[in-house]
C-alpha cells in the first residue's frame, strides 16, 4: 500500500460518505487494527459518529472486526484497504449485470450496491417501490434474484453463529463456504403484504440473511473479457471465442482465482463443448488449428501439457497477465517517452541483461539518443541497473564495474500502479475542486431547473416560464457547459484509468505472491 | 657475388618449409665457406626475404611469404619496419597508437612521425572507429576496415545513418503487413493463414533489393538486425522454424491504449513531483487546464 493509494482511498471514501467516515478509515488505514476507544480518540469525533462512521463501513463491508486477543469483549476493526477501490466500479459492475440480466437486475444490483448489503425481502421491496420499474412482477425481481445467487453475483454474508453466550461478545459469524450462495426463501406474499403496508418488515423470516454483491465474481469477468479481447485483437473473433469456451471449462475444475496456472482440460473436453453450444461453422472445422494457434502466440495465454483425450491443456494466468501488464507498460513508454525508448524497453525485456554499448546496437539507435533515452527510463523507474563489479586485483589495475540495463518486472508494474493512483486521485480531486469552483452557479442552474418543472405542472404561461429561464444569463450558461464538459471529461478519464489499474492489479495477482483484493470467499 | 650466394641461399631456405638451420645450411653448401655464407643471409635480412627465429639455443632460418613481403621501399629504416609490421598484424581491425607504442617501445614523438611518415607514403592508413569517435585506428592502406570498426552499412563516416534505418525499418514493417493483408484475403484456415503471413528474411531482401532504396548493398545479416528493430518496436514476431532459421510476421498489439495515457498524468514528466502542496497540484496543472479545455 503507498502514500499514493493512501491518498486515493481517503478522496474516494470522502466522496462517497462524507468527512466523518473519511477520517475514520484514514485513522483505519494506517494501522493494523484499531478499537472503537482508538479510533475516537485519534478522529477528534464524538464516539457516536465514529460509531455510525464504523457502521456505515462494516455495512459497505470495508470493515472487518474481530475480538480482541486479550479481551473478547473488546472488537479491533481493521479496513479492507483493496476493496474502497472497488467503490469506483459500481458504475461497470451495473453494467455487467444490466446486459446479462437486463433492467431487473441491473436495478437489484443498484439497491443492492447503494445499501452496501441487505436482506432478500428489504431489498425487493426497495426494487418493487422504485418507480421506474413498476411494471414487473415481484416475481421475476425474485427470480432474477435467485438466478444471481446461482451465478455467484450475490453472495450471502456470515451469519452470526447460534448460541447464547454471544450477548456481550464480540459476535462470531459461521464460516461455512458451502453456504455462500443457497437461494434464500422469499415469502411473496408476506412481500404484498408489507408493500400494502399490512405488515411490518421485521415480520420477515429471512432478517439475519444479508446479501451482498460478490465483487470477485465481478472481477472474474472482467478479467477474462480482458483476456478474450487480447485473443481477438490478435488472432480473431474465432479464437476468442474459443478461447472463452475454454475458460468456461476451466472453471468447472478449477478455482477461478487461482494464482498460476489453470487446472487441465482436454481437447475432446473442448470439441464437445463447442459442437454442443456454439454454431460457428468455421470455428468447429479449424478448432484444432485455433487452439494449435493460441498455443503458439507469444502471449502464452494456453499450454499443452499432456496428450491424454487428445491434448490436455491449461490456461497460464502467469504468463498471460505477464504478456498483458507488459504490453501496457510498453503502451504507456511508447506514449510518454515515444517509439524509440519502447524499442529500447523490449530490448532489455528480451535480452535481460545487457550493457549500454550492446544496447544501443541491438536497437539501432545512435549511441547518444539510446543513453539518453535509457537513463531517462532509468530515471523514472521503468528499467534499473545491475552494477557487477569485479575487484582490483590487491592494488595492481583499477577495480572494473559493469553497469548492466535491466527490468524489475514487479518493481516497475507497481510503479506504473502507483502512477495511476496517484492520476486517478488527480482526477477526483480535480473534478472537487471544479465542482466548488462553480458551486454557486451549478446550485443556481438546479434550482431554476426545479422551479421550471413546478411551472410547467403548475401550467403556466410559456412567455412567463422564457422569462424566468433567461435569468440564466448567456455567459452563465457558457461557462456552465464548460464546467459541466469538464466534469464528464475527467469522470470518463477515471473510468479508463480504472481498467490500467484492474490490468496490473491482475498481474500482481496472476505473477506475484502478494497478498491481493482477491480471497476465496471473503 | 654477394647477391649469388643469397639466391643459393635462399633457394635452400624455401625449400625447407618449416626453416633451415645453420646445419641445414652447410650441408646442402658444403663447398660454401662460413664467411661468405654470413655474408649472404645479412643481405636476405637486409632484404626482408627471410627472418631469423630462435628455436632452443639454435637458429632457424625461414623464407618469408612473397606476397606478405612488405610493400615497404627499400630506404625504410628498422623502426619503420618494426612499426609497420606491428600495423599489419592489427589486420583489418586496425590497431590502436598505444597499443604500437607498447609493442614497439619506440616514444611517443618518435611513433608520431613514422607513423605520419608512412601514411604519407600511403603505406598504412588511420581509420576513425565508430565506437569511440576519438580512437583512431592503423591499418595497410589496401586493407577495408572491419564491420566493427566502421559500423557496416549503417555508418556514413562516422555518424550513424537514423533516416536510413528508419526508413528501412517501416518498409520492411510495410512489407510484413502487405503480406499479412494478402493471406487475410484468403480463406484457407487460422493456420494457413499464419504460415502465410510469414516472411523469410531472403523474401523481404529481395523486396527491399527491389525497392531500390538503398545505395549501399545490403546483405541478409544487415537485414535480419533491421527485422528485429522491428520485432522491437512490437509491431512484428519472429519465430523460431523447424530448421533453426527465423520468419518474421506483423502482429496487432493485444491491447488498445491504456487508460492512463489517455489523460495528460500518464505522460506527465513531472508526475513525480506533483502532490498536494508546492508547485505540482492537479489544481493549477497546466497539463490538465490545456487537456480539459
Amino acid at each position: 500500500m503507498s502514500a499514493d493509494y493512501a491518498h486515493l482511498c481517503s478522496s474516494i471514501l470522502e466522496q462517497c460518505f462524507g468527512k466523518v467516515v473519511q477520517s475514520v478509515a484514514d485513522c483505519l488505514f494506517s494501522a493494523t487494527t484499531r478499537t472503537l476507544s482508538q479510533i475516537v480518540s485519534s478522529t477528534n469525533f464524538s464516539r457516536k459518529e465514529v460509531v455510525l462512521a464504523v457502521a456505515v463501513l462494516i455495512k459497505f463491508r470495508l470493515v472487518n472486526f474481530e475480538p480482541s486477543k486479550n479481551n473478547p469483549f473488546l472488537a479491533e476493526y481493521s479496513l479492507r484497504r483493496e476493496d474502497v477501490i472497488c467503490l469506483l466500479r459500481y458504475s461497470r459492475y451495473i453494467h455487467l449485470v444490466q446486459t446479462k440480466y437486463g433492467n431487473v437486475g441491473a436495478s437489484i444490483a443498484e439497491e443492492l450496491l447503494n445499501a452496501g448489503s441487505e436482506t432478500a425481502t428489504g431489498l425487493l421491496l426497495k426494487c418493487l417501490s422504485d418507480g421506474e420499474n413498476k411494471a414487473e412482477s415481484a416475481e421475476t425481481y425474485r427470480d432474477t434474484f435467485i438466478k444471481m445467487i446461482s451465478d455467484h453475483y450475490i453472495i450471502k454474508i456470515p451469519e452470526l453463529m447460534p448460541g447464547d453466550e454471544q450477548d456481550e461478545a464480540v459476535p462470531k459469524f459461521q464460516k461455512n463456504e458451502c453456504g455462500f450462495f443457497v437461494p434464500p426463501n422469499i415469502d411473496l406474499q408476506l412481500l404484498a403484504q408489507i408493500q400494502k403496508g399490512e405488515a411490518t418488515l421485521s415480520k420477515a423470516l429471512d432478517g439475519a440473511i444479508v446479501w451482498s454483491l460478490n465483487y470477485d465474481r465481478f472481477h472474474q469477468e472482467f478479467r477474462d473479457d480482458i483476456m478474450k479481447l487480447a485473443i481477438e485483437r490478435k488472432l480473431g473473433e474465432n479464437a476468442a471465442e474459443c478461447f472463452s469456451f475454454i475458460l468456461n471449462l476451466i472453471y468447472n475444475t478449477t478455482d477461478p482465482w487461482q494464482r498460476k496456472a489453470s487446472n487441465l482440460v482436454t481437447f475432446v473436453e473442448i470439441k464437445q463443448a463447442i459442437e454442443r453450444k456454439s454454431n460457428n461453422m468455421e470455428l468447429i472445422k479449424y478448432l484444432d488449428q485455433y487452439i494449435c494457434l493460441i498455443m503458439d502466440d507469444s502471449l502464452g495465454f494456453l499450454r499443452k501439457v499432456g496428450d491424454m483425450g487428445g491434448g490436455q491443456y491449461l490456461v497460464d494466468m502467469e504468463k498471460t497477465f505477464e504478456s498483458l501488464a507488459f504490453a501496457c507498460v510498453e503502451a504507456v513508454i511508447t506514449e510518454r517517452f515515444g517509439s524509440k525508448a519502447a524499442r529500447i524497453f523490449r530490448v532489455i525485456r528480451v535480452k535481460k541483461f545487457i550493457e549500454q554499448e550492446d544496447l544501443q546496437k541491438e536497437a539501432m539507435i545512435p549511441a547518444k539518443e539510446a543513453k539518453s533515452l535509457a537513463y531517462n527510463l532509468f530515471q523514472e523507474q521503468f528499467i534499473h541497473v545491475k552494477v557487477i563489479k569485479k575487484p582490483g586485483g590487491g592494488g595492481s589495475g583499477p577495480a572494473k564495474a559493469f553497469y548492466l540495463f535491466q527490468i524489475k518486472d514487479k518493481d516497475t508494474v507497481r510503479m506504473l500502479l502507483d502512477n495511476c493512483f496517484k492520476s486517478l486521485y488527480n482526477t477526483i480531486r480535480r473534478s472537487n475542486y471544479e465542482k466548488n469552483e462553480h458551486k454557486g452557479l451549478i446550485e443556481k442552474s438546479q434550482r431554476l431547473d426545479s422551479i421550471v418543472e413546478a411551472m410547467k405542472e403548475r401550467g403556466e404561461s410559456d412567455e412567463y416560464i422564457a422569462e424566468i429561464v433567461e435569468t440564466f444569463t448567456p455567459p452563465e450558461c457558457e461557462i456552465l457547459n464548460k464546467v459541466k464538459n469538464r466534469i464528464k471529461t475527467l469522470s470518463k478519464a477515471e473510468m479508463t484509468l480504472d481498467d490500467t489499474i484492474f490490468l496490473l492489479q491482475m498481474y500482481q495477482h496472476h505473477c506475484t505472491t502478494l497478498p491481493t483484493g482477491i480471497q476465496k470467499f471473503k | 657475388m654477394e647477391a649469388e650466394v643469397a639466391q643459393l641461399l635462399l633457394a635452400v631456405i624455401q625449400g625447407i618449409p618449416g626453416g633451415a638451420t645453420n646445419d641445414d645450411l652447410s650441408k646442402a653448401l658444403s663447398d660454401m665457406p662460413a664467411g661468405s655464407r654470413v655474408e649472404g643471409l645479412n643481405v636476405l635480412l637486409k632484404q626482408g626475404s627471410i627472418e631469423i627465429l630462435k628455436k632452443g639455443d639454435k637458429l632457424i632460418y625461414r623464407a618469408k611469404d612473397p606476397e606478405k613481403k612488405s610493400a615497404l621501399p627499400k630506404d625504410a629504416d628498422n623502426e619503420e619496419k618494426v612499426v609497420y609490421s606491428i600495423v599489419e598484424e592489427g589486420g583489418n581491425k586496425g590497431i590502436w597508437i598505444r597499443d604500437i607504442r607498447m609493442k614497439s617501445n619506440l616514444n611517443m614523438t618518435q611513433l608520431n612521425k613514422i607513423l605520419k611518415n608512412l601514411e604519407t607514403k600511403k603505406l598504412i592508413k588511420a581509420v576513425k572507429s565508430v565506437n569511440a569517435s576519438k580512437k583512431k585506428v592503423y591499418m595497410l592502406y589496401n586493407l577495408e576496415a572491419d564491420r566493427s570498426v566502421t559500423g557496416g552499412a549503417w555508418y556514413q563516416d562516422q555518424d550513424f545513418e537514423v533516416e536510413f534505418v528508419d526508413v528501412l525499418n517501416q518498409q520492411c514493417l510495410r512489407f510484413l503487413q502487405m503480406k499479412r493483408e494478402g493471406a487475410e484475403k484468403k480463406r484457407d484456415g487460422p493456420l494457413a493463414f499464419k504460415q502465410m503471413s510469414c516472411c523469410t528474411v531472403k523474401e523481404v531482401h529481395k523486396f527491399i533489393s527491389d525497392l531500390g532504396i538503398s545505395k549501399v548493398n545490403l546483405d541478409e545479416d544487415d537485414l535480419e538486425t533491421i527485422l528485429k528493430t522491428v520485432v522491437y518496436d512490437g509491431s512484428a514476431e519472429r519465430i523460431l522454424q523447424s530448421d533453426g532459421t527465423y520468419v518474421y510476421r506483423a502482429v496487432n498489439l493485444p491491447l488498445p491504449a491504456p487508460g492512463l495515457v489517455q489523460m495528460p498524468c500518464g505522460i506527465c514528466p513531472v508526475i513525480k513531483n506533483c502532490s498536494n502542496c508546492g508547485d505540482v497540484t492537479a489544481i493549477n496543472c497546466q497539463y490538465m487546464n490545456d487537456w480539459l479545455d
